[in-house]
């Protein structure tokens, strides 16, 4: 009953989801390796990105590459001015105030979307050339499937490069070590974190798009779940560690899809379930994930 | 070049450092001897502004410098090296020389330093693309110096440099300290080692509990009582 194509399709969309997944745990990781935060607002960081394309394109009638590029200013914009207003105020201080602090930032990001929007989803369309249905052999695709890896992988590559090759790439690594030690060679932390924030920010915005075309709606709570599934991914990638968030992004997509694909169709229902699963069992079997690092602590 | 005068530094409510106060000239090398606790690396990091005193000022070349934050201070030439070799274990020995010379934008003369600090430590010339937590701890030291050196410091504070290093490395890394001085960079000098630490420095200070309980020349110092009873065991 599952024959070559249908795994095939299956696959694809695993890499697809995973591909979403990958982008959003980058920025998280990101931010979690300089901060020590699991940024909840990350997620509202999707559905604000979402809206916004939705405004652009449907409402505005721009044209696509306009929309990706106001998309992607407004997520930068946002992040910078997240870090400003509510998190710059208390870093430092105990780190739970940060996780309540971004909690509450999505928690208010929530609400004014159902305010404006309306609890209702919105039908999402892409624009027509990236619906058009595609069959290379038993595969049938439509052309957002291709957009959605590849525009990822750019950004991925692109991001590497920065964190390895860039002054500024490294000094974010060398903050994430340890904020004391990077300002003691002279790095402006606050800067850096900064830049970290916009470029999150940013990546998960166009996220947000990316999920609403490849899903055909969005919806005012459509951040929370995906932000909470990228956190699971750096987990299983393993905390810190940049390449370990991508890759447990595309394991994640990968394990969700499948369950889908290939449990008895009652157990459809229990896709998160079962990403919860794979959390709770690499937190018991290996604590520091795939590709992470174990923690030194400095007495 | 340096004046620190009457600090009072506190970790929340308990006092570390009570009234303190130390001159470092140009060109010298300075010690800042006292046994574990006494309120050295706290002082060290009140100079290089990782931690702010609750009274007293940091004077340095005339300006005071109390209220600026460290990576500010890095590019007005003060540049602490922090005890237990905190280099960045995660980067490469050649991202962690980079990085000391983060603020500067003189390409060619940080090429220059770079060849300048694998003259002076040539084991860092092999190890470049090694990933810097692989090294050995006299290694991690040298590159510890080597990237505090890669901001051009005028003021180099050093914490412990010999700490939980082996005799024979420590005199290297003792060695290298007076090359540096040679080059003009005036050291001021944190040791639990009095020793190692008297033979290098022009002058002396001695904490007990927080606050100065001697300073004068190194030789004075070391033939003092309080010294000997301390230290020596007589």
């Amino acid at each position: 009953m599952f024959t070559a194509g249908y795994i095939s399709q299956q696959a694809l969309n695993g890499v697809v989801l995973g591909s979403m997944y990958a982008l959003l745990a980058l920025g998280m990781t990101v931010i979690y390796g300089i901060l020590r935060l699991i940024n909840f607002a990350h997620g509202a960081l999707i559905t604000l990105g979402a809206f916004c394309f939705y405004l652009c394109l449907t409402l505005l009638g721009l044209p696509f590459i306009a929309a990706i590029g106001l998309v992607m200013g407004f997520g930068a914009l946002m992040g910078l001015v997240l870090n400003a207003a509510a998190y710059k105020k208390i870093r430092g201080g105990p780190e739970v105030s940060l996780l309540i602090t971004s909690l509450g930032f999505y928690i208010f990001i929530e609400n004014l979307m159902k305010l404006i929007a309306s609890p209702q989803p919105y039908a999402f369309r892409p624009p027509v050339f990236l619906s058009q249905l595609n069959k290379v052999g038993t595969v049938t695709f439509r052309t957002i499937d291709i957009f959605i890896i590849l525009f990822s992988l750019a950004i991925m590559a692109l991001f590497t490069a920065f964190v390895k090759k860039t002054k500024l790439g490294i000094a974010m690594r060398a903050t994430a070590e340890s904020i004391e030690t990077a300002r003691l060679v002279g790095i402006n932390v606050d800067r850096v974190i900064a830049i970290a924030f916009i470029l999150g920010s940013a990546i998960a915005s166009i996220t947000g798009f990316m999920w609403g075309a490849k899903y055909g709606q969005i919806s005012y709570d459509m951040g929370f779940m995906a932000g909470v599934k990228a956190f699971v991914a750096i987990v299983v990638g393993g905390v810190g560690s940049i390449p370990g968030a991508m890759l447990g992004g595309f394991i994640l997509g990968m394990v969700e899809i499948l369950s889908i694909g290939f449990l008895p169709p009652g157990f459809a229902a229990y896709r998160d379930g079962i990403v919860f699963a794979i959390l709770i069992l690499v937190l018991l079997l290996r604590p520091s994930g795939i590709m992470g690092r174990k923690e030194e602590v400095h007495v | 070049m340096l004046k620190v005068e009457g600090i009072d530094v506190h970790y929340g409510i308990i006092p570390a450092v009570r009234q303190l106060s130390l001159r470092v000239e140009e060109g010298q090398v300075v010690a800042l001897v006292g046994a574990n606790g006494a309120g050295k690396t706290t002082t060290l990091k009140t100079i290089a502004g990782v931690l702010q005193p609750k009274k007293g000022r940091v004077i340095y070349n005339g300006e005071d410098v109390t209220e600026l934050a460290s990576d500010k201070r890095v590019r007005m030439g003060i540049t602490l090296i922090p005890e237990g070799r905190q280099i960045f274990s995660g980067l490469s020995v050649k991202e962690n020389l980079l990085l000391g010379a983060y603020y500067r934008k003189d390409r060619d003369e940080i090429k220059k330093d770079v060849n300048w600090i694998h003259g002076l430590f040539s084991v860092l010339i092999e190890r470049q693309s090694q990933i810097a937590g692989t090294l050995s701890g006299g290694e991690q030291q040298m590159l510890a110096l080597g990237r505090g050196l890669m901001s051009r410091p005028k003021l180099l504070l050093l914490d412990e440099p010999s700490l939980g290093l082996a005799p024979m490395i420590t005199k290297d890394v003792y060695q290298a300290i007076q090359k540096i001085n040679e080059t003009g960079i005036t050291i001021l000098l944190v040791e639990q080692n009095i020793n190692i630490a008297m033979k290098v420095a022009d002058y002396a200070y001695v904490m007990e509990t927080g606050s100065l309980k001697l300073q004068g020349k190194p030789e004075d110092v070391m033939r003092s009582e309080e010294i000997r009873k301390a230290y020596l065991g007589d």
